[in-house]
Order: structure tokens, then C-alpha cells, then sequence
């Protein structure tokens, strides 16, 4: 339940107690189990989506069973690099953790960077997928239609990564609420530029080497340059999310997290299922 | 509606003063735009017994153009391709369009008055799943308008008759993505309703004190929730395997269509009860009111419900038994099956448990629920025969198995749907439907049904397939398909006869009381029709039918009435970005279905060599989505204050401080 | 106005009980489903009666609860119901129910459902394993399902026939079951209930006449446009009459190499001059060659037609065998089974607006031809 108020408060730390116990709609908030509405229906959308995930991962093991698809999976795979965006998403999940608990602390600096932090390594992973898609197109002919194989990997795999990066565009929405409502107002947060930069540079330095490493495909050098332009884009546009972070919303930071600790265990499953299986 | 109240908006917490969008929050309650925007559960819930009529009726008509078809052997009313277009969409209607929206129909309108909320948990989630309703059906109809009209896969659409090679037209495109968008409405409403059962029922209604109808609610949403993303992956697999070239369930590629039949049934069977348990619900209310006893064995009843929803999901191959699954296999679903019938049994024997030394008043609600009780047991007797496969083997894919099922869901669900019409129909309008009417159209519509599904028994066991559009006379199946079109004409003129008696008892009908049938449960405690807050005081619970026990139960057993607090009762405000999230879909959804089709074939006078790709419409589509989603999010749920007029108030109190977190 | 939804529902009561007999018995006064070509409920071999025996107790449990649990329903709505004498502010007993019942009624519906499961498992057994027995003298056929036709080879002999499945009385056939575009299912009532013909899948049933007989089949699984239209017929022949036919299909109908000319022409049919057959072959080379062939040992996209003058129908069992339906089924096929490949010709899998085969939509026959045509075909006895 966000609802914004047209005063900005600067320093949420600095704001008393006594408006919430007054406030006509913290009634409503009261639940008859105790767990927030939001939470509740989060809840169940999980429940729904480990459907969704296992009807796709159950696919994909029944057709490689019955059909292998590629003549040596461990020959398309390079384990190392997707070992390495698994834990770089495992990490991601941790740090999200940490992102929940500053909020609740209503430590918002913290919860910026943490949250910042996530995003970062949330966007490396699908920096790696998108290498991998490309490798395996490009290089290794894996496509949709190539086998069945290539149908059950790619509608899995992209299912995830659309997930993570719905995820991504929902963890910055919140950043950007969490920011001062003026850019100029950085009340000695000197750290911020620093993150900002590490934010704007950092997609860009993976997707620029990734380009180094597979310098035929010039799509990675423009979605770096995309991505550098579209973020200040995001910035300037996010006039009206700016200070709209306010303590409450920590539930809703809450919520976000439970489905980006949902999206880093569905991957763990799928990194078993669809990688290390083929290793066994 | 607020002529008793006194309206005061909150602006400080409204982002309608907020500069930012190209719309300002809507505010007017009435016309267009009040409906458009409106997030109150009880319009929507209307609004969605109206769409599910409407489809009722559509699908009626495609069912009495299949039956015409069939009256004499060997005729040609219309043609093959016609006739499997009628059956593939009256299936996917009467599911999706009709039954289905019609039981969230009453979720919407009786569940939040049953466990005394103000609304549903979130309002714009509601109004959206009812936008996505409406667009999804009409995405499905719309494929009558395009070139090679509608689908002809059936709805159960078994791979590989759907692929691009046996289905080249845009029918089936059309029921793959309007399934899709129904399946967002479908999903979207019972996170709502689980949310709302769980989290906002009034204090001291707890979870053995929910009404029935409110528990089935519950237990369909959740089989509903873990149900339907077995078909949105099977449909997004076949949407991938038409428009992208995969290999799902194209056995040249090397897939298997078997895989279909497995998803589409895992969703299929549980859907079966989705189209059941609200029935359940409806009739375990209707049956204690017009006996005047309680239901008989509620603990029993509730678990039942569930175990029937749980072992929903350990079913689905009943379905294949014909398809070469191995004996194992074959055996253990077999079993499964049977053991399902106990605890619809139980429902059974607690139904007569009910009416047995009560006193039954033969009302037109009351007759609908009894006359669901006899056809409910006839198609799960014939339920029981093909559960043992040896005998499914006859009876699979004949018309045996068209009259079992039409028995549970005409007989079954659709009775009750009418039964919950007639029963809550006071509730809704304040008036009452004409009684001697509605009896004569109970037996109009019961005659009707038994003559025309009945016969079909027969017409199975002397081997009749389904989804035939013609037959030799040879076969000696003409007499009892005479009878079974006459039959269906009938039940045809009682339903159309019922729909018109519901609109014209909406203006004309008697006026009532607030409980014209001396019911027992807390709908029933507040005006009729219910006021926008549903009720003017924050009910305490201390019964399991509470309005029972107000009436003649121990005072100790009675509600507590807590009057709101100074500030009046907290109310949501509309807002138009749920209907614009459904148009972004609906847009995006079109992307798809045009994707790859040359433009000029598509609009006419238009002479281009364009074929249509996502980029024309799907992008835009889901843009739109994703920004009414960011609209929504920054504009919050709003609010504004009503307050109740004196006379409701009378009979409250005024909260204890330990009640203050109570609504 | 009471009395006017009286007579309604009067005349609803005499239009049910009319239609009761008339759905029920035929002309001649037998039980209807009892006589029905496709009737399952009249077996004429071991699976086909196991299959109706467990419908007869499924049907005999289920009519023990309808009367017992349907009984108990109609007893209690007559018993209870309000009665104008009641006093109206006294309220019925308000039980909440009973423990014992429940459990006792749940107790009670689970032994009835053994009594159903038992020969069930039985059933399941028996229509999936050919019993020892009868398992020297089986023979195979390989059944394979197509829009919408069947066609049927036998392996040990090696030659294919379409439409018409011919196999020995009292020996019991084992079928392997496979489709060739979409999914399809065998059905032959009398003989043995349903499996479905799997694209991509090999499934396997078994069948047995007990006497010689004619029997009504259909395929019973949604399969497209003319999915009504594709029937078969099965001839459960006498021993002798078995090793006659095998004998006869087995002869060629042919020289095989570039020409279709038929070799062994039996007596031409009546007014049907040699002539008149040359044309008619010289026309199906022409334009039927392309997906029928004559050779029994060869299958091409359509039915094979070898000794298709000794079958009993055409069209996929819809239409009787003679000269006239025949020549009907040449002109017209696409009014007789709409989406026909047979008119439209063979669509491209890939691309279904581009024709890969013709049929004869373009053919333009005259009368003429079509007779021909029909006099040829009649050769391939």
C-alpha cells in the first residue's frame, strides 16, 4: 500500500512513530493471519509460478530423456562460465537479503547500496545468458528449431530470464524510489555518484569484453551503448519515483526480494537439471 | 449510492492530483466511466455474471446448431468444418467463457460479504481480472471474423492437429492466445480471492466458521493457481511450435504429442473440479437454508472439498487410458479415479444428512439444488463405470462420455449456477424472481436436460464417437438423436426463458427484504442490495452461521456490531489502469496471432507486401502493459472516507482499544 | 395464468414418456443399442466381452446406489418437507451430524469400489497381453491411421490393403497401431473397445472374432474436417475363406516397371469393352497413380487399391461398394468427404498454401472418364 505523500521526507530515520498509529488506513493493514496482504498474495503467486517452472523443467527432462537432442551437451555447455553466473546470482540472492534487512533497519543509504548491488549482479547474469544464447546460435547452431533439445532449453532457460530480468526492472524501480527527490540533495550520501557510476559502468564493461571475446557480434557492443544511454534515460524519467521510498515500503522491498529469492532457487534447479545433469 | 453517506475524498494520500499521466483518477461512480474504472467487487462480480451469461448463451446457440445437426442421420444443416468449429467453441465457452466466470461471478459479489470485508484484498487486481475476462473471450470469438473462421482442434486441442501443418488458419491462434489472456483473469482472481479468504475475514470468523461457498472459493482458487500454468506452458509451447519453428509436439522434429494430452490434463482434470466446487458451494448453502437445519457434517464436507481438490492433480491419465499408457500405469490412475468418488460420495450422503428431519421448503432455489443432487449422482455414477479402463475402452470418446459429463455440468454445475441466481438474486437487486415462474422453468429445464443427454447414454454404448458432425442411418442411432435434439430445444427455450425472467425481474421484480429466505449466513445480515462498504459496522463473528444465530440463536452466539471509527470506512478509488493493462495485452496478443501473416489478408482494401511481425503489435502491446503496470503502481490504491448515515448504525458499539486492528 | 405452466409441463411429461420406448426399442421390438452396427454391448469376442461384463457390474453397483442412496434422497424430500400445519416460529432439530454415519458411509462406498476394481485390473490385463492359448496362431496387422483412411499390413505376408480388415475367425489378431499424420483411434465395438493411433508411437492391442462375421469400425479420436466420415469394416472369415483371400492378395495385380497395366484381368464387367478399360488405366496412371498404388506391396500416400473390386465399401467405409457410389466418390470426392486430399491434393507440411501433390480438382474428368475409370478399377479384383 504506497501512498505517497506530497512532502518529502529527506531523512526517513529522522520521522516519529506516532503517524502511523493514527493513520486511517493502518486498519486495514491488519490481516487476520498477521502476514500482509502483499505478502500473502506474493506467496501464492510463487505457488503458481513452481508450477510454471516445473511444467518447463519437466519437459525439457522428458524430451532428453527420449531424445537427446545434441550429439554431446557437455561439448555445447561451457560449465565454467554458467557455474560462474549461477553463483554470481546465488551472491545476488545474499545481498538481497542484506537489502531486506537494512530496510526493515530503515537504514536507506545501506538498502540503496545493497539493492544496488543486486541489480548489478542480476544484470551480470543476464549478461551471461545473453552471451550464451548468442554463443550457442552463432557458434554452436543450438536454435529453436534445431532440435527439440534447442525448443526445451531456450523456452526454459528464457522463461528464467525473463524472470530475472522482470526482476531486475522491479528492484530498480525501487532503487530509483529510494533516491532523494532532488539528485542535488545528497545529504553527504558522496557514495552515491560512486554507485551510480559502478551502475552505468559496469553492464557495459561486461558486455564490452564479452564483445572482445566474441568480437564477430557487434549486438553486444549496442546493447552496451544502449544500456549507457537508456539508464540516464531511466534517471531523468524517474521523476516521479524519486523520494516516494518511504519506511513502509519496506514490505514492498520485502515482497520483491521473496520473488528474487524465488527466481535464484528456480535457477538452482534449473542449473541442475539442464547443466549439471549433463555431467553426471 | 451514497445518498445515506457522506463523501469525503482523502486528497493528501490520492495520486489523482498528481500531475504525472496523461488521465487524472476518475471519481464518477456512475455511467461509462464509472464502470470502465470501477474496482468494487460487487459491480465486477456483476459485470461478470452478465459476460458469463452473454457466453452462456453464445455457447447455447453453437450447442443447438450441433444438436439440429444431429436430429436425422446423414444431414446437412451445415457442413463438416462448420460443425467442428461449433464443437471446438462451444467447449471452450461453456469452460472458459460461461461456467467458470459465472462461479467468479458469485466469488466477487457473495465471498468478501460472506466473511464481512469491505472488498477483496486488491480491487484493481479484481477489475483487472475481469478486463482480461472479457478481452480473452472476445480474442476467442473474434477468430469467427478471419479468414478460416474459427478453430476446429477441439477444445481440448490435441497436438499434432494443432500444428501449423493440419491447422494453417488463425483460428487456433486466436484460442491459444484468448486462452492465454484468460488464463492472467483466472490466475490474477484467485491470488485475489486466496489473499482475501485468508488474510480479511471479520473477527472471530475463523477458518471452521467460513461459510461453505467461501471455503470452495478457497479450495478452486488454489487448484486454479496450481493448475493453470500446466496450460499457459502448454500453450505457450504450441504458440512457439506454430510461430517460431520449435519442436514441442511435432513428431517429425522428434517431439511427442503425447506430452500434450499430459499437460493439457494436468490442467483438465483439476479444471474439472474448478468447474464443480463453487457448485458444491453454492448447493451446501442453499440445501441448510430451505431445510432449516445446519449442514450435516461441515468438517466433513470442507475436508472433503479438499481431498477432492488434492487428488485432482493425481487423475489426469484417466483421460489417456486409451492412449497406450502402460499397464502400470493404466491400473494405479484407475485406482486413483475411484478412490476420488468416495469423498464426492461423502458430499452426497451429507447433502440427504442435510434435508433428512429438516423442513423443506420447495422454493425455486431449493428445487435447482435438489435437482443437482439427483444429476450430480447420475453423472458421477456414470463416472464410476469409466474409471475402470476396460470399460472406458467402449465408452472413451462416445457419446457415453458426452451425456456423463454434461450430467455434471449441466445437471451439476450449471444447476447450481441457476440455483445461486434465484438464491442470491434478492441479495444482489433487492427484489425477488418471480417463484411459480422459476419452478415451471426448473422443470422446463429439467425435463428438457433429461431428454436431451440421456439418451446420449445409449447412443455411447451402441457406439456413437463424439465430435462426429454426421452419422449413417444404419447405425441405428436416429430415434434417440431425434429425441435428444427435441430435448435440447427444450432446455434451450428454459434457459433463454430464465435468462429473460433474470433481466426482467432486475427492473420489475417484487421488492424484498434484506433476508427474504431467513438464511443463515452474514450475507445476509447487511441491506439489500449491499451498500458500497458492504457493511456499516466491522462485524464480530462468534458463529458458524451467523445469521442464523442472530435470529434464534443463544445471545451469546449473537454478532457484535463495532461502528467505524471517526474517520469513517476506508474505501478504495477506481482507476482506469487495469483496463488499460488488459487493452496492452489484448494488443500484444493480436501481435501474436497476426505474426507472419501477410497484411493485405488481414484489412481490407490495405494492398501491401508487409507481413504483420511482433514489432507492429506486440511490442507496442506490451509496452502499453508494462507502462498502465508502472502507472499503477505509482498511483497506489488511493481512498476516500465514507460514512455510514445513523440509522445503520444502530445496535454498534464503539471499538475497545484492543479491537483497533480489526476493520 | 397458473394453469397454462401446468399444461406446459403436462405436455413436457408425455413428450418424456413418448420418447422413452422410442429411444429404447427398435421397430422390430428389440432393445436399439442391442442391434446397433457399432454396438459395444453386443460382444462378439473375449475382450469386447470382459470389457461389457465389467460395464454390467459397474452398471449394477451404480444402479444398487441410485436405488439405495437415490431412495434414501426422494424418501427424505417426501418426509420432510414443510407441511402447511407446522408451526412456524418451532424449529427443526439443528443437528450438526454424526461421526459414525460419515465414517460408516465412506467405510461402505470404498468395499463397493473393490467389488468394481478387481476385474478391472483383470480387464486392463487382458486387452493389453494376447493370452498364452491363443498366441500360436496369432496373426499381425499392422493398423496405420491417415486423414481419413486406414490402411492394414500384414507383415508375414507382406502386402498392404486399405479400409477393410480381413483376418481368420476364432485366431486372434495382434494389431500394432500407428499414424501416419494426426492422432486417430481404433475402434471396432463388437470385437474390442478403443486405442488411440499415436503419431510417433508404436501402441498394440489384440482383437479375436468368435464366429465369422462383419463388423462396423470408426475412428474415435477428433482427427479433422471428415473425422465422421472415417469408418472401416472388419470380416472375420472361415478358415478356408481365410487362406483363399491370403492367397488372393498376395497375387499381383500389376507388372511392376513403367506401365500400369493390369495383368490378370478377370472377365470385364458387363457392357465394359477392353477399350473402355484401356482408358480408364491409361487415366489412373495419369492422375490416380500418384498416390494409389496397385501393388499390394507397396504403400503410397493413398490407400492401396489393389484388389479394391473385391472390397465391400468405399470412401472409408461411408459408401457401399458399387458402381454408382464409385462413380460418385471419382466426381465429387471433396462433396462426399469435405477436406479431402483426394480433391484439394497434398498440402506442402510446411507451407499449406503451396500444393505439393494434385488431385483432382484440376483434373477435369468428364463423364466419360469417370466411367472409365470405374470400369478399371473393377479389373482389380
Amino acid at each position: 500500500m504506497t501512498e505517497p505523500e506530497t512532502t518529502i521526507p529527506e531523512n526517513i530515520q529522522d520521522m516519529s512513530d506516532h503517524a502511523a498509529q493514527t493513520d486511517p488506513l493502518e486498519a486495514l493493514k491488519a490481516t487476520s493471519t498477521g502476514v500482509e496482504n502483499k505478502k500473502m498474495a506474493m506467496w501464492a503467486f510463487l505457488a503458481s509460478d513452481c508450477m510454471f517452472f516445473g511444467t518447463l523443467i519437466s519437459t525439457h527432462l522428458i524430451y532428453r530423456k527420449i531424445y537427446p537432442g545434441v550429439e554431446d551437451p557437455q561439448d555445447l555447455f561451457s560449465i565454467e562460465l554458467t557455474g560462474f553466473s549461477s553463483f554470481i546470482l546465488l551472491m545476488s540472492s545474499f545481498l538481497m537479503a542484506l537489502t531486506v534487512s537494512a530496510a526493515h533497519k530503515r537504514n536507506i543509504p545501506g538498502m540503496r547500496a545493497f539493492l544496488m548491488g543486486t541489480i548489478l549482479f542480476g544484470m551480470i547474469f543476464l549478461g551471461g545468458q545473453v552471451y550464451e544464447f548468442a554463443h550457442f546460435v552463432h557458434d554452436k547452431g543450438l536454435t529453436l528449431s534445431s532440435s527439440v533439445f534447442g525448443s526445451t532449453f531456450y523456452v526454459l532457460t528464457g522463461t528464467h530470464g525473463v524472470h530475472v530480468a522482470l526482476g531486475v526492472f522491479w528492484l530498480l524501480m525501487w532503487f530509483l524510489a529510494s533516491l532523494p527527490a532532488r539528485l542535488g540533495d545528497f545529504r553527504g550520501e558522496r557514495s552515491l555518484l560512486l554507485q551510480l557510476g559502478i551502475f552505468w559502468v559496469s553492464p557495459v564493461l561486461v558486455l564490452v569484453s564479452l564483445y572482445f571475446v566474441k568480437h564477430h557480434e557487434i549486438a553486444y557492443l549496442l546493447a552496451g551503448i544502449g544500456w549507457g544511454i537508456l539508464f540516464p534515460l531511466i534517471l531523468l524519467a524517474s521523476g516521479s519515483l524519486r523520494g516516494r521510498y518511504k519506511r513502509e515500503n519496506a514490505l514492498d522491498v520485502e515482497v520483491a526480494g521473496l520473488y528474487w529469492h524465488f527466481v535464484d532457487v528456480v535457477w538452482i534447479i534449473i542449473f541442475t537439471a539442464v547443466y549439471l545433469v549433463e555431467y553426471l | 449510492m451514497s445518498t445515506a453517506a457522506s463523501h469525503e475524498q482523502i486528497a493528501d494520500i490520492d495520486a489523482g492530483a498528481d500531475s504525472h499521466g496523461i488521465w487524472t483518477r476518475p471519481l464518477r461512480k456512475t455511467g461509462i466511466v464509472g464502470f470502465l474504472t470501477t474496482v468494487d467487487h460487487k459491480k465486477i462480480g456483476i459485470a461478470y455474471a452478465v459476460g458469463a451469461l452473454f457466453f452462456l448463451l453464445v455457447g447455447g446457440v453453437e450447442a443447438l446448431i450441433i444438436r439440429l445437426q444431429l436430429m436425422t442421420p446423414e444431414n446437412d444443416l451445415i457442413d463438416a468444418r462448420t460443425y467442428n468449429q461449433l464443437f471446438t467453441m462451444h467447449g471452450t465457452t461453456m469452460v472458459f467463457l460461461a461456467v467458470m466466470p459465472l462461479s467468479a461471478a458469485f466469488f466477487n459479489y457473495i465471498m468478501p460479504l460472506q466473511i464481512g470485508a469491505r472488498d477483496v484484498a486488491f480491487p484493481r487486481l479484481n477489475a483487472l481480472g475481469l478486463w482480461t475476462f472479457i478481452l480473452g473471450g472476445i480474442v476467442i470469438n473474434l477468430s469467427w471474423f478471419f479468414q478460416g473462421g474459427a478453430p476446429a482442434i477441439g477444445w481440448f486441442g490435441y497436438a499434432p492437429l494443432t500444428s501449423r501443418q493440419f491447422s494453417p488458419d488463425l483460428g487456433t491462434d486466436f484460442w491459444i492466445i484468448g486462452l492465454q489472456i484468460l488464463g492472467i483473469a483466472s490466475l490474477v482472481g484467485s491470488f485475489n480471492f486466496i489473499t482475501t479468504i485468508v488474510n480479511m475475514r471479520a473477527p472471530g470468523m475463523s477458518m471452521m466458521r467460513l461459510p461453505l461457498f467461501t471455503w470452495m472459493t478457497l479450495i478452486t482458487s488454489f487448484l486454479i493457481i496450481l493448475a493453470f500454468p500446466a496450460i499457459t506452458i502448454a500453450l505457450v509451447e504450441l504458440m512457439f511450435d506454430r510461430h517460431f519453428g520449435t519442436h514441442f509436439f511435432e513428431v517429425s522434429g522428434g517431439g511427442k504429442p503425447i506430452l500434450w494430452q499430459h499437460l493439457f490434463w494436468i490442467f483438465g482434470h483439476p479444471e474439472v473440479y474448478i468447474l464443480i466446487l463453487p457448485a458444491m458451494g453454492i448447493i451446501s448453502e442453499v440445501l441448510p437454508v430451505f431445510s432449516r437445519k445446519p449442514l450435516f457434517g461441515y468438517p466433513l464436507v470442507v475436508f472433503s472439498g479438499a481431498v477432492i481438490g488434492f487428488l485432482g492433480f493425481a487423475v489426469w491419465s484417466h483421460h489417456m487410458f486409451t492412449t497406450g499408457l502402460g499397464i502400470v500405469a493404466t491400473s494405479a490412475f484407475a485406482f486413483l479415479t475411484m478412490l476420488i468418488s468416495i469423498p464426492t460420495g461423502v458430499k452426497i450422503f451429507n447433502w440427504i444428512g442435510t434435508i433428512w428431519g429438516g423442513r423443506i421448503r420447495f422454493t425455486t432455489p431449493m428445487l435447482f439444488a435438489l435437482g443437482f443432487i439427483w444429476m450430480f449422482m447420475m453423472g458421477g455414477f456414470t463416472g464410476i463405470m469409466h474409471s475402470s479402463p476396460p470399460v472406458d475402452a467402449q465408452q472413451q470418446d462416445s457419446y457415453f462420455v458426452i451425456a456423463h459429463f454434461h450430467y455434471v455440468l449441466i445437471g451439476g454445475s450449471i444447476f447450481a449456477l441457476i440455483c445461486g441466481i434465484y438464491y442470491w438474486f434478492p441479495k444482489v437487486t433487492g427484489r425477488m424472481m418471480n417463484d411459480f415462474f422459476g419452478k415451471i422453468l426448473f422443470y422446463t429445464i429439467f425435463i428438457g436436460f433429461n431428454l436431451a443427454f440421456f439418451p446420449m447414454h445409449i447412443l455411447g454404448m451402441s457406439g456413437m464417437p463424439r465430435r462426429t458432425h454426421t452419422y449413417k442411418a444404419e447405425m441405428g442411432w436416429s430415434e434417440a438423436n431425434l429425441w435428444s435434439t427435441i430435448g435440447a430445444l427444450i432446455l434451450g427455450f428454459g434457459i433463454a426463458t430464465f435468462v429473460i425472467q433474470l433481466i426482467y425481474s432486475c427492473f420489475r421484480g417484487e421488492k424484498t427484504s434484506s433476508d427474504p429466505w431467513d438464511a443463515r449466513t452474514l450475507e445476509w445480515e447487511t441491506a439489500s442490495p449491499p451498500k458500497e462498504y458492504n457493511f456499516a459496522y466491522n462485524p464480530v463473528i462468534h458463529a458458524r452461521d451467523q445469521s442464523w444465530e442472530n435470529k434464534y440463536g443463544k445471545t451469546g452466539k449473537r454478532m457484535e456490531k463495532i461502528a467505524p471509527g471517526e474517520h469513517g470506512i476506508h474505501m478504495p478509488d477506481q482507476s482506469w489502469w487495469p483496463l488499460v493493462v488488459s487493452i496492452g495485452l489484448f494488443i500484444a496478443g493480436m501481435g501474436v496471432v497476426f505474426h507472419g501473416q501477410p497484411l493485405e489478408a488481414l484489412v481490407p482494401f490495405v494492398t501491401s507486401e508487409i507481413d504483420v511481425s511482433l514489432l507492429h503489435l506486440t511490442v507496442p502491446g506490451l509496452v502499453l502493459t508494462f507502462y498502465a503496470i508502472f502507472k499503477w503502481a505509482l498511483e497506489g490504491p488511493g481512498g476516500y472516507h465514507l460514512h455510514p448515515s445513523p440509522e445503520e448504525l444502530k445496535g454498534t458499539r464503539e471499538a475497545q482499544p484492543h479491537e483497533q486492528q480489526g476493520h | 395464468m397458473k394453469w397454462l405452466g401446468y399444461i406446459w409441463i403436462g405436455i413436457l411429461l408425455i413428450v418424456t414418456a413418448i420418447s422413452i420406448p422410442q429411444c429404447l426399442f427398435t421397430s422390430d421390438g428389440s432393445v436399439m443399442n442391442m442391434m446397433g452396427q457399432q454396438s459395444a454391448l453386443d460382444p462378439q469376442g473375449p475382450i469386447s466381452q470382459n470389457q461389457a461384463d465389467i460395464f454390467y457390474i459397474t452398471l449394477w453397483v451404480t444402479l444398487f446406489l441410485f436405488v439405495t442412496v437415490g431412495g434414501t434422497l426422494a424418501f427424505s424430500i417426501w418426509k420432510f418437507r414443510a407441511r402447511k400445519d407446522d408451526d412456524p416460529n418451532t424449529l427443526p432439530p439443528q443437528s450438526h451430524g454424526h461421526p459414525l454415519i460419515e465414517v460408516g458411509l465412506v467405510v461402505a462406498s470404498a468395499a463397493l469400489l473393490v467389488v468394481i476394481a478387481i476385474p478391472t485390473f483383470g480387464g486392463i490385463i487382458l486387452k493389453k497381453k494376447v493370452p498364452v492359448e491363443y498366441e500360436a496362431d496369432a496373426i499381425e496387422v499392422t493398423v496405420t491411421g491417415y486423414q481419413w483412411w486406414w490402411g492394414f499390413e500384414y507383415p508375414e505376408y507382406g502386402f498392404h490393403t486399405a479400409n477393410e480388415l480381413v483376418f481368420p475367425a476364432g485366431r486372434a489378431v495382434k494389431l500394432k497401431l500407428r499414424a501416419n499424420d494426426v492422432i486417430h483411434s481404433f475402434w471396432l465395438p463388437k470385437l474390442a473397445g478403443k486405442t488411440d493411433l499415436m503419431p510417433g508411437q508404436e501402441n498394440t492391442m489384440w482383437i479375436k472374432a468368435d464366429e465369422p462375421g462383419y463388423f462396423w469400425g470408426q475412428c474415435a479420436e477428433y482427427c479433422g474436417d471428415s473425422h465422421a466420415y472415417m469408418l472401416f469394416r472388419a470380416k472375420a472369415l472361415e478358415e478356408a475363406d481365410w487362406e483363399d483371400w491370403l492367397a488372393r492378395q498376395q497375387t499381383e495385380t500389376v507388372v511392376d516397371g513403367a506401365g500400369y497395366t493390369p495383368v490378370a484381368l478377370e472377365e470385364a464387367p458387363d457392357n465394359h469393352d477392353a477399350e473402355m478399360i484401356e482408358h480408364g488405366t491409361e487415366l489412373f496412371v495419369e492422375n490416380c497413380a500418384r498416390c494409389h498404388s496397385v501393388d499390394p506391396r507397396v504403400q503410397t500416400s493413398g490407400p492401396n487399391l489393389a484388389h479394391f473390386g473385391s472390397r465391400s465399401s468405399i470412401a472409408a467405409g461411408w459408401l457401399e461398394n458399387d458402381p454408382e457410389n464409385l462413380a460418385r466418390w471419382i466426381r465429387e470426392p471433396h462433396e462426399i468427404k469435405p477436406g479431402n486430399f483426394m480433391w484439394k491434393g497434398f498440402p506442402d507440411p510446411n507451407d499449406s498454401r503451396v500444393i505439393q501433390m494434385e488431385g483432382l480438382d484440376g483434373a477435369d474428368l468428364s463423364e466419360g472418364d469417370v466411367e472409365a475409370l470405374v470400369a478399371y478399377l473393377y479389373t482389380l479384383q
